[in-house]
């Protein structure tokens, strides 16, 4: 399976990725409608993109009330617009705080790997982003269990 | 039927009037976009509608523009572009002086593309901008903070993070107007030139404070701009030229120059590096893996270009500081013989946490150690300080009074030309300086001609042409002899245009270093117009010549166009020892007057070359109809 690997410590924070994803989910620039968002670390010296990694427990799935997420044939779990009613629950569900949603469309919103060619990865001028085969989505353990060490300087 | 505003463009200009803590938008029309652009195009036409000669930088008339341009905010890299637009407290003259970080960007998902600031707030203020939401707030806890505290501050205060709010502040620098305050933001970013931020400070505005905002901005051709801007990332990485540019920024200027004679070491009194001094740590290279770094760029921006980093040794070893850029390495290090990277690193920081002009800030302490040192300035005049050549902590002291006005700080804060003329005697030929009041880049310009010719002529503040970007494009020979007068005035002259067109997209000067044409293509994408290489020269001329225009009715005049006496000395040693600009000076400016079209005497645009430029309706304002007639003839 491929999956978005993410590096976080490739990341400047650039938001690139957000302008791409929003282009691509919206047609225009719009980085609030981006389904990828970048967080900051350490005050302002490190960031790091976060978005869907796809699990497997897929908690949104089994939240929704009105099953309007499905599994993509690239293996992404997507919003069925037709069938979301805008209640949420996906938003609470997911551990990763990954599900969103849009005010405009009143419908939840979320990452869906572009149908297998992502364009944050695509934009990502850094490669903190990347888009390969995977055994397992689940890269945010080892990045946890190496974040400490990692870290640039704790600021004063 | 008035046109529709071309997609790139958010749509409105947010205007605000702080005596009468009023706020309004203008809508920009689709003429008016396509002859000023945006940024320094269309900031200096609001200078020229709006603010009259009696109106000088410290008058609550002036106005201070805070730009972005149609490309800001848009995928090609780095686009987060402001650029600062005022009457400006250095020349008193226009400026136009750029920093990025993520300003244009969230300005303009907030929906507007420039900010004007006019009148003066009855107590302290920042401007806060949520989309539609904008308001003058109290400012009086933040009073007393430098750059990087005050945008900690308006982060707690406002609840958010990274790149969701965007301040630009100028600092406590900008609080006692020093006259060569800048304005600062996004943890590194300066508009530095000309005393912008001793106009924000005038103004009583603390900050503004920006939170990315949630509306959508369209290309006319989407897959155009995002092709177009692709290509110039490529050529940014891969081109032998561009490279170091792309993997470095601006690093290799310190060990490129010295080589050239061109580094300033010591306030002008030698061009040799010192003995002892381990250049191999001041190889880009060694100054980018000398620290613990990461990178920290601006808004879509894929240059290795600016960066954050830790202090590795010495009294602030731990700090994280933003990592010089070559005129911070120059201005906080060699300018006072500075040769530690990492006191220079430090030094730089505090420099634009107090939020002054670098480059102003380097030579104003050369001067003062050299002044010491030959027994000018006493010890007692610096309240019990001593300062010796590269002591950045004693810097650092004449820095803190300098911004406080403290003491002799209160000369100091007026900048190295006033502070010379002030102390007089021989103290005033060690002063590095252009007459205009302009502030020399952190370049030894006695061995770089092009750059002295261009900061005496130049109209905003800085340099008007800047170092040639692919100049054959132009219509310029690739390479030039740099002391060939001749061959200089007329690079000077026959590439200027192009560096206000790039000042007017909103975009980083840095990333537009590529070809004109791809430039004007990635334009056309994103605003559907045709735009050629001619119409940006054509525009970025017309803009010059308005700068200049509004400087000689600022009663700035040609015999302010030369170096002081220390700037326009013979270097003693290095590469360039003996190379005498002085002697040339005025057949440089012949052959750039004639180059440009400017009249010689006056210094005015001539009327044929108002018209050429589209300037017509402003020959009246120029000329007597007499003096119109024989101009130029």
């Amino acid at each position: 399976m491929k999956v978005l690997r993410i590096t976080p410590q490739r990341c400047t924070g650039c938001m690139r990725c957000e302008i791409a994803c929003s282009y691509e989910q919206s047609g225009v620039f719009q980085p609030a409608k981006s389904v990828i968002r970048i967080s900051p670390f350490e005050a302002h010296t490190s960031y790091a993109p976060y978005t869907c990694t796809q699990c497997d427990e897929a908690w949104c799935m089994v939240a929704c009330p009105v099953n309007a997420i499905t599994i993509s044939p690239v293996g992404a779990k997507v919003i069925l617009n037709d069938l979301c009613v805008g209640c949420k629950l996906c938003t609470i569900a997911c551990p990763y705080g990954t599900m969103f949603y849009d005010p405009d469309t009143a419908k939840a919103t979320k990452c869906n790997l572009c149908g297998g060619a992502p364009s944050c990865a695509t934009a990502c001028p850094t490669q903190a982003i990347e888009y390969v085969d995977a055994e397992s989505a689940d890269w945010l353990g080892t990045f946890a269990a190496e974040r400490a060490e990692t870290q640039l300087a704790q600021q004063a | 039927m008035q046109a529709e505003l071309p997609a790139g463009y958010a749509g409105k200009i947010l205007r605000v009037d702080l005596s009468q803590n009023r706020t309004w938008t203008e809508p920009w029309t689709a003429e008016m976009s396509r002859t000023c652009i945006g940024g320094v195009g269309l900031g200096i036409k609001i200078l020229w509608d709006e603010v009259p000669a009696e109106v000088g930088w410290d008058h609550e008339d002036n106005r201070l523009v805070l730009a972005t341009g149609p490309l800001a905010g848009l995928p090609a890299w780095g686009t987060g572009g402001l650029t600062v637009v005022t009457r400006g407290a250095m020349t008193n003259g226009a400026t136009n002086t750029q920093a990025n970080g993520f300003f244009g960007a969230n300005l303009k998902y907030s929906g507007y593309d420039a900010i004007v600031l006019q009148g003066r707030a009855p107590e302290w203020v920042y401007l806060y901008i949520r989309d539609d939401t904008v308001e003058l707030r109290d400012a009086s806890t933040l009073l007393g903070k430098d750059t990087w505290e005050t945008q900690e501050a308006l982060e707690q205060m406002l609840d958010l993070t990274g790149h969701q709010l965007s301040v630009y502040t100028s600092g406590v620098a900008g609080e006692n107007q020093v006259r060569f305050a800048a304005v600062h933001g996004d943890y590194g970013h300066v508009a530095s030139k000309n005393g912008c931020g001793a106009v924000m400070g005038n103004k009583r505005v603390k900050a503004v404070a920006i939170v990315r905002g949630s509306k959508a901005l369209r290309a006319a051709d989407p897959r155009g701009l995002w092709m177009a801007a692709q290509e110039i990332a490529e050529d940014l990485q891969h081109d032998p030229s561009t490279r170091s540019l792309y993997e470095y920024g601006t690093l290799p200027g310190v060990s490129g120059l010295s080589r050239l004679g061109a580094l300033p070491i010591k306030n002008y009194t030698t061009n040799v590096v010192p003995e002892g001094v381990d250049m191999t740590q001041w190889t880009a290279q060694g100054l980018r893996e000398g620290f613990d770094h990461r990178g920290h760029q601006c808004n879509s921006c894929g240059m290795h270009h600016c960066h954050a980093q830790v202090l590795p040794s010495g009294p602030h070893q731990g700090a994280i500081v933003d990592e010089p850029e070559y005129e911070g390495w120059s201005g906080a290090g060699w300018a006072f013989g500075c040769t530690d990277p990492v006191a220079t690193s430090w030094l730089n920081t505090q420099v634009d946490r107090a939020c002054v002009d670098v480059n102003e800030f380097g030579w104003l302490v050369g001067w003062v150690i050299e002044c010491q040192e030959k027994g000018y300035i006493t010890r007692e005049q610096l309240g019990g300080l001593t300062i010796t050549w590269g002591d950045a902590e004693a810097a650092n002291a004449l820095l803190q009074m300098t911004i406080r006005r403290e003491g002799f700080g209160n000369v100091l804060a007026e900048g190295v030309k006033r502070a010379s003329e002030t102390v007089g005697g021989p103290a005033a030929e060690c002063a590095i300086y252009a007459l205009t009041g302009n502030t020399p880049r952190g370049h030894d310009h006695r061995a770089r001609w092009e750059e002295m010719l261009d900061t005496c002529t130049g109209s905003g503040g800085t340099l008007d042409s800047g170092p040639p970007v692919l100049p054959t494009e132009m219509g310029q020979p690739a390479r030039i002899n740099p002391f060939d007068p001749d061959a200089v005035a007329r690079m000077v002259g026959g590439t200027r245009g192009r560096r206000q067109f790039e000042d007017s997209l909103g975009t980083c000067i840095f990333t537009t270093r590529a070809l004109l044409s791809t430039l004007c293509r990635t334009l056309s994408a994103a605003t559907g117009w045709d735009f050629t290489k001619d119409e940006a020269l054509l525009f970025g001329r017309r803009t010059a010549a308005l700068m200049r225009a509004f400087n000689i009715r600022c009663g700035i005049t040609p015999d302010l166009e030369r170096p002081s006496k220390r700037y326009g000395s013979v270097p003693v040693d290095g590469p360039a020892q003996g190379q005498d600009i002085g002697v040339h000076w005025e057949h440089l400016l012949d052959v750039w007057y004639d180059t440009v079209g400017y009249d010689r005497q006056t210094g005015k645009p001539l009327p044929a070359t108002l018209e050429d430029l589209g300037l017509s309706h402003i020959v009246a304002d120029l000329w007597d109809a007499q003096e119109a007639t024989h101009a130029g003839t």
